[in-house]
């Protein structure tokens, strides 16, 4: 394990520790644009440059591995002229695109302009290389070959974790530009990643563009319910509305985010985001819908069937088993979802789809219930006259569910997600609006934060579920999410 | 046009691929092949041999585009490559393709019409010792002036050039 001196503070480190991750480690922070921590090593951008003694020139930090005794030096007067001479380099030709560039805010080109260099350019404005301006390149990128600094992160992205290497560089020394096959596009259901590591401008979100100046944005931690993996994630928002997601990395589940993933928050304002009840295909205020639910549960009682939902919070899980349990007091209740958790890709997105199937197993253990298989058979038989589900989970009984055509009654937060045939359906607040527990496959338990509140009128679904006791039985008295989990044990 | 490389060059493919460790080493060896066949490498043939070499054809477009001494347009019968580098440049380069333009009618990068000539201008040919060079298809021409030029250029137009 060599020790090394970094700006006067030593420190001890595995064999194979590049200077730059060791710096990382005393807290000393070195300027980087072609290293990323999950790329493979280019060193081509310079702007690492160090002083190591008895080095006769400087060294890369990104590339350059720590060996016993090294000094090192990342404020001396030589590394400071040289990552001024870098970016005099990289700033020649760059476009002075900074007012109407997406970047601005979040850009490695700007922040260490202002850090490391302030020095006026010396060539004009007219001298400066032109290359080939935006054009959008597959569903989700925009490419601006001539903000690029050719750091080859995107290649490497490409290359080293989405195995699909669309980019290269093209051609050589000063006419090097980025591209892809012509006319193929760039769309490995990763390819919003690329953004993220576009140190500039060059790659920027088509999702994104032009929606919000990122230094209006704030950010809060939250999961994303894209599939079984949970990710941990940023959503990006200002007045009450979500602008983007970017991943959190984090060691247990992710560094990226899957495209799918990013574009979840959609669905939120949504032009079919349901703010109303329905009942058969009219709207109606919430109360009513409840009222009118309620009353086809009442009568129905022993023959109600409440389904939970992998794609629900274990707290809504849990206030639906009370439902059914404490409320409506009926046996058929599942909370039974099997799956083959797993990742499929090799990268993140997961084989079950369902963000929370751990998490309904959880209800299960607590308050039991039927399997879907005896549901299912329960409902064929006709045994069942009203269907209380939400939606998605309602889609996979929907062969049974068709035929035998008991009372849908089913929860759902877009119009979308309604199944054909639904008697009376409910709104609810999505999980950009109201926290709640998911656990993901790995039985690691995630709670979401709400970056955004619900349209007026609309509620998280457990406290839907207490409004719907006191009009389908006898009351739940929740009064919080907290109130529901009661009974329920996290591992 | 749908390009398809023809078995007996995929035998030899085979062959030349066997020369190294890893198959994908052999991806310039084969473009020279290619090039030394059909004269320049066509976008199609690049799509053929990344399929060969079960590479991405994003890598393949990249070496070509890296070595400019792959062309990808076809060239004329006698490909004319002026060195401009500094050796050649102070011996007079700039004056020969001065020359070549006006007699030629081109600009660098232009092929004749009758398919005959195509000029360019390249760099270092590694012949500084006896500049200043131009290199016509895989030949050499050395110590060149412009007399010696002139000729040279009728012997190509009637057909006399060996090669």
């Amino acid at each position: 394990m060599p020790t090394i001196t970094i700006d006067g503070k030593s420190v001890e480190v595995e064999k194979g520790t590049t200077l730059l991750a060791a710096a990382q480690k005393l807290g000393v922070y070195i300027p980087r644009y072609c290293y990323h921590p999950k790329l493979s090593v280019s060193g081509n951008c310079r702007m690492c440059l160090v002083e190591v003694e008895k080095a006769p020139k400087l060294v890369t930090a990104c590339s350059t591995e720590a060996a016993e005794g090294m000094i090192v030096r990342t404020a001396s007067d030589k590394v400071k002229a040289a990552r001024r001479d870098v970016l005099e380099y990289l700033l020649i030709n760059h476009p002075l695109d900074c007012p109407i560039c997406d970047q601005a805010g979040e850009c490695g080109l700007q922040d260490y302009y202002m850090e490391y260099s302030l020095a006026r350019s010396r060539f004009k404005m007219a001298d400066k290389a032109r290359r080939q301006k935006r054009r959008a390149v597959g569903p989700h990128l925009v490419l601006d070959n001539e903000r690029c600094i050719l750091c080859t992160r995107c290649v490497r992205f490409c290359s080293e974790v989405t195995r699909t290497s669309e980019l290269e560089v093209m051609e050589r020394a000063d006419h090097s530009y980025i591209d892809l096959k012509e006319g193929k596009a760039l769309d490995n259901g990763y390819s919003l990643n690329i953004a993220d590591n576009c140190p500039v401008g060059a790659f920027t979100s088509r999702d994104f563009r032009f929606k919000q100046r990122v230094w209006f944005l704030k950010k809060t931690p939250t999961v994303c319910l894209g599939c079984a993996t949970g990710c941990l994630m940023e959503a990006h928002h200002n007045e009450n509305t979500i602008y983007r997601l970017m991943p959190s990395p984090n060691a247990e589940t992710n560094t990226w985010l899957c495209d799918h993933g990013r574009l979840t928050y959609k669905a939120v304002r949504a032009g079919d985001r349901l703010t109303k009840g329905v009942i058969k295909n009219g709207l109606i205020d919430l109360e009513p819908a409840l009222r009118e639910a309620g009353a086809r549960i009442d009568e129905a009682r022993g023959a109600v069937a409440v389904l939970g939902s992998p794609w629900l919070s274990v707290e809504d899980n849990a206030a639906l088993a009370r439902l059914a349990k404490d409320s409506v007091k009926t046996e058929n209740y599942c909370f039974d979802f099997a799956s083959e958790p797993g990742i499929k890709d090799g990268i993140l997105i997961n084989k079950d789809p369902a963000p929370n199937t751990s998490g309904t197993g959880l209800v299960k253990t607590a308050h039991g219930g039927l399997s879907l298989e005896e549901l299912s058979r329960r409902i064929a038989a006709g045994q069942i006259k009203v269907v209380l589900a939400e939606a998605r989970a309602a889609g996979l009984l929907k062969d049974t569910l068709k035929a035998a055509a008991p009372l849908l009654v089913i929860f759902a937060a877009n119009k979308g997600e309604i199944p054909a045939g639904t008697y009376a359906t409910l709104p609810y607040a999505s999980y950009f609006e109201t926290p709640g527990t998911f656990v993901n496959y790995q039985g690691l338990r995630r709670r979401t934060a709400p970056p955004v509140e619900a349209p007026e009128g609309v509620k998280p679904l457990w406290a839907v579920v207490n409004k719907l006791a006191a009009y389908s039985g006898a009351s739940l008295q929740l009064d919080s999410a907290e109130d529901a989990l009661k009974g329920i044990v996290f591992k | 046009m749908a390009f398809k490389l023809t078995e007996e060059f995929k035998t030899r493919a085979e062959k030349i691929c066997a020369k190294y460790p890893r198959r994908d080493a052999a991806l310039i060896p084969l473009l020279q092949e290619i090039q030394k066949e059909t004269g320049y490498v066509a976008e199609e043939a690049m799509d053929a041999l990344a399929l060969l070499l079960e590479l991405p054809y994003s890598r393949v477009k990249a070496v070509v585009t890296f070595y400019t001494m792959f062309n990808r347009e076809p060239t004329g019968k006698y490909h004319l490559q002026v060195c401009r580098n500094i050796s050649c440049h102070m011996a007079g380069a700039e004056g020969l393709l001065a020359l070549l333009r006006a007699k030629l009618g081109l600009a660098e990068g232009g092929t004749t019409k009758d398919g005959l000539f195509t000029l360019s201008s390249v760099e270092c040919l590694g012949a500084c010792g006896s500049a200043p060079v131009m290199q016509v298809n895989d030949k050499y021409f050395e110590k060149l002036d412009e007399a010696k030029l002139s000729a040279l250029l009728e012997d190509m137009r009637h057909g006399r050039l060996q090669h």
